[in-house]
């Protein structure tokens, strides 16, 4: 080894001294004693989880300080950087990690709660996600469009979009829908953009009519706006598929029992108001999942 | 650490290296990589020469001698970062240049296998390569040893030392960018494909200044885009790639059309033209984007001056069916009627194998070089394929909530009839040795997915073999007349380079772990030996001290144990490790 080898070495040794991830995920037990809990949260995904000025912020990580609070440990993100598929970030984030770095996070949040999501299977028969339990459903999601009264008076149908120009996030269900619904008579009006961030603020300037993504995420947008000229459209979406959906958690399927703890702080933080008191605090559109219906 | 500590520390560890180098040696000039592959003393560009042929004309090995070869040396790259080493080793002066998964670089005495210096590059948090963590080798210039890593950047090292020279981030790791191939030097130049696993990324090949890593020229590979050339550091524009946008596209598609070449490219001196393969168009789904598509699963000649596309070959238009057209175009020539063909050979991940002609694009002739294709039922006279309708992927809109929508069987699968193992041309036989898969898949559409915490529309696949006996066939084939002269099959899929010299050999190595010698004539097994874990690497030979000298990386991984299914279940016990195993005739 030259003395080059060494020096990255002690670097090495050093960081993997400073971010001390768990390597494994751990039982509730070990959580407990160890008065720490690590939880996944996605990297720069507004407003749910992302960085700003140095703090931790968003929807996701207040849910995850809560839990915390609640469980009587301290927490400690894991940013996770999003994957082709969740699939892949349940692998790369709670049962085995990304073999770049080889950690895992006790719990992982904005993961989908659905039925047929839980049971598929791959192509030779195995349960495509059977190394992780989903549960504690905490916000419905849907998608929206937000346009900008100025160029469009409303949109009572997503027909408008045949003449209005429309923003999408590249690889999104919106893209798709956009592209092919309606034997693609949207397609030529489909404008696309890496982020929603970035297609909000092309709408600012003029370059689009509107823009559509998830609900959560364009409700957060519009309240920094000017909510009298950039309004959240009342329209359906034919044909899309899937019209809304469950978010909920992940932890490693061995580790039911402190599934069932955490999921008892969620049905409370659900029914209590604090969930919605956090989406409120951001400004972002809540929907209580059918989950906990009366 | 204070300023004086790291003087000792840099001093020390030139003088380390100093004492280890064997010998001082010359630096490696535009005049030694255009002669690679007649100097047998070296192997000083990826391709053992830039047309990438693969042939050396090193014969004191051959098919009477070759029984008789022995490892002399064992290096292993060591760590727990094993992975994947899809790298071909560079050889100059007695030294061997290699690189590792996980983005490391290797300096070894080529006589005895001892470490003369190794660089890691770090990795910053958070970077998702799509197909494991491999890289394919280095470059060499003048005193530089080049790379490129799985961040995105060039790395240029110090040959005799390993320190850093320059390092240029050539695009963001973040927008999905990462650098597998090897780069090559093409007068004066580092030319290297940028690319990424993302959708959303816009291909281009960029040339660097080799001696200080400057950008020269850019060319976007998707039409639409503008290119730019850097005169006196001023950037200038320099023509739209396809002279407009939206020509071949609907909507703004193109602004995020895919199309990477990622694998890199070729050169020939004769036609002075770049050639490299582009990859699929984006979004997967063709559905969503009628039209060619250009410049997508094509092959492009680049002028290396001045970064200009000179003609494109289209081997996929419309793609539907993730058929990347990266694959290696590489230059031979032919004689036909006393006349000499200067002609150029793909065997592309759609299954065929295409003729071109290397000085003005045109089509010769293609034809089918895997035994089973569902998606085209031939090739029209200008090498466009016959699409077969009912075997393109459903479209997206047509899936209602809940169901899978139907089920296409398509071949080859994606990973195609051949994917990044280069195959080797031997002027003797007059051959193509094409190390290819006969596999196919279902596909459908996948309305239970999720992406990132949203509901998302992907694509559901099942890759699997056609034969129960086997995956992996290396093939001969005659490019004049299209005609298969021998075979050899694999049980496992082929994932390593090929290699043919002028002893009548033809040399692979398979995923069993074998390295193989074959009589390039018949496709007799000369020589076998197990090298510990799976062969994914491409051979090389060189002659040193008058003996000639056969290496060949040991590790298994790369995107095939990455994807499930069947194919999985034939490779899931092949254990991974990660070494150089150098092999000679006893004296």
């Amino acid at each position: 080894m030259t003395l080059n080898n060494a020096f990255h070495f002690s670097l090495w040794a050093a960081c993997a001294l400073l971010f001390s991830v768990s390597s494994s995920a751990r039982t509730y037990d070990d959580i407990i004693q160890t008065d720490f809990i690590t939880v996944a949260v996605y990297r720069d995904f507004v407003p749910f989880s992302f960085q700003e000025n140095g703090k931790d912020l968003g929807i996701d990580v207040e849910i995850a300080a809560q839990i915390a609070k609640q469980l009587g440990v301290t927490l400690k993100l894991k940013w996770a950087t999003a994957d082709e598929s969740v699939e892949d970030d349940l692998r790369n984030n709670i049962w085995k990690g990304h073999f770049l770095d080889r950690t895992v996070a006790d719990l992982m949040l904005r993961v989908p709660y659905d039925k047929k999501y839980r049971l598929k299977r791959d192509d030779i028969g195995e349960l495509v996600n059977g190394q992780v339990h989903m549960f504690a459903p905490y916000h419905v999601e849907s998608w929206q469009i937000i346009f900008d009264q100025a160029n469009i008076e409303s949109v009572p149908t997503i027909a408008v979009f045949q003449y209005h120009d429309i923003g999408v996030e590249n690889d999104s269900i919106p893209q798709f829908y956009l592209m092919s619904a309606f034997r693609g008579r949207m397609r030529d009006r489909s404008k696309q953009f890496a982020t929603i961030p970035l297609a909000i603020q092309a709408m600012q300037a003029k370059k689009v009519d509107a823009v559509m993504g998830m609900r959560s995420q364009i409700s957060y947008y519009q309240s920094h706006l000017d909510t009298q000229r950039y309004l959240l459209a009342q329209n359906g979406f034919p044909n899309i598929g899937k019209q809304k959906w469950d978010i909920g958690m992940a932890v490693k399927a061995e580790y039911r029992q402190l599934g069932y703890v955490i999921g008892d702080i969620v049905e409370q933080m659900t029914k209590d108001g604090t969930i919605d008191e956090i989406f409120n605090r951001y400004r972002t559109v809540y929907e209580i999942p059918d989950f906990y219906a009366p | 650490m204070n300023n004086k500590g790291i003087k000792t520390v840099l001093s020390l560890s030139v003088l380390i290296s100093l004492a280890l180098s064997p010998a001082v040696s010359a630096n490696v000039t535009d005049k030694d990589i255009l002669n690679d592959q007649a100097t047998t003393g070296d192997v000083v560009s990826y391709g053992m020469g830039l047309r990438g042929q693969r042939y050396s004309p090193l014969a004191k090995i051959n098919t009477d001698t070759v029984q008789e070869i022995r490892p002399v040396w064992a290096f292993s790259l060591g760590g727990e970062k094993q992975r994947g080493q899809e790298s071909q080793p560079l050889i100059k002066d007695g030294v061997m240049y290699v690189t590792g998964s996980y983005s490391r670089v290797y300096a070894i005495d080529a006589n005895t296998g001892d470490e003369l210096w190794q660089y890691d590059a770090r990795l910053p948090d958070g970077i998702m390569p799509c197909c494991d963590v491999i890289n394919r080798g280095v470059a060499l210039y003048g005193e530089l040893v080049i790379f490129g890593t799985l961040d995105a950047k060039l790395v240029a090292l110090n040959k005799d030392t390993g320190k850093v020279v320059w390092k240029k981030k050539v695009e963001d790791y973040k927008a999905g960018y990462s650098i597998t191939a090897a780069p090559i030097i093409v007068k004066g130049k580092i030319i290297t494909g940028v690319a990424g696993g993302e959708f959303g990324v816009v291909g281009n090949v960029r040339a660097y200044d080799a001696v200080n890593g400057q950008l020269v020229w850019e060319r976007p590979t998707v039409e639409g885009h503008m290119g730019y050339i850097w005169k006196d550091g001023k950037k200038t524009e320099n023509g739209i790639s396809g002279g407009k946008p939206g020509q071949t596209w609907p909507g703004d598609l193109w602004k995020s059309g895919g199309a990477a070449p990622w694998l890199g490219g070729t050169y020939d001196p004769d036609v002075d033209l770049l050639f490299f393969g582009t990859g699929n168009p984006a979004p997967w789904n063709s559905h969503l984007r009628p039209g060619d598509n250009l410049f997508s699963s094509s092959r492009l000649a680049i002028d290396p001056d001045t970064g200009k596309i000179v003609w494109h070959f289209q081997s996929t238009p419309h793609d539907g069916w993730d058929f990347d057209g990266v694959n290696e175009l590489i230059s031979f020539d032919y004689q036909e009627n006393g006349k000499t063909i200067k002609a150029a050979g793909s065997a592309d991940r759609n299954g065929f194998f295409y003729v071109l002609n290397r000085e003005n694009g045109d089509y010769i002739r293609g034809f089918p070089f895997a035994d089973k294709i569902t998606w085209a039922s031939g090739l029209d006279k200008n090498g466009r394929p016959i699409f077969v309708d009912s075997n393109r992927p459903g479209d997206p809109s047509e899936s209602k909530d809940g169901t899978q929508g139907t089920s296409v069987v398509s071949a080859p699968a994606f990973l195609g009839a051949k994917n990044w193992m280069p195959m080797a041309y031997s002027k003797d036989t007059e051959l193509f040795y094409v190390p290819s898969n006969e596999w196919e898949m279902d596909i459908w559409n996948e309305p239970t997915a999720y992406k990132k915490g949203a509901a998302y529309l992907g694509a559901g696949f099942t890759i699997k073999p056609i034969n129960e006996g086997y995956i992996g066939v290396l093939k001969a084939i005659d490019p004049k007349t299209g005609k298969e002269v021998w075979r050899y099959q694999n049980y496992a899929p082929l994932w390593g380079g090929v290699l043919a010299t002028a002893g009548n050999l033809v040399f692979m190595g398979n995923p069993e772990g074998y390295l193989l010698a074959f009589d390039a004539k018949t496709g007799q097994i000369k020589y076998k030996f197990n090298t510990g874990s799976g062969i994914v690497g491409s051979p090389v030979t060189w002659e040193m001290n008058g003996e000639q000298y056969i290496s060949v990386l040991s590790g298994w991984g790369g995107a095939v144990p990455l994807w499930g299914g069947d194919v999985a279940q034939r490779v899931k016990h092949f254990n991974q490790g990660g070494s150089v195993w150098t092999f000679k005739l006893p004296k």
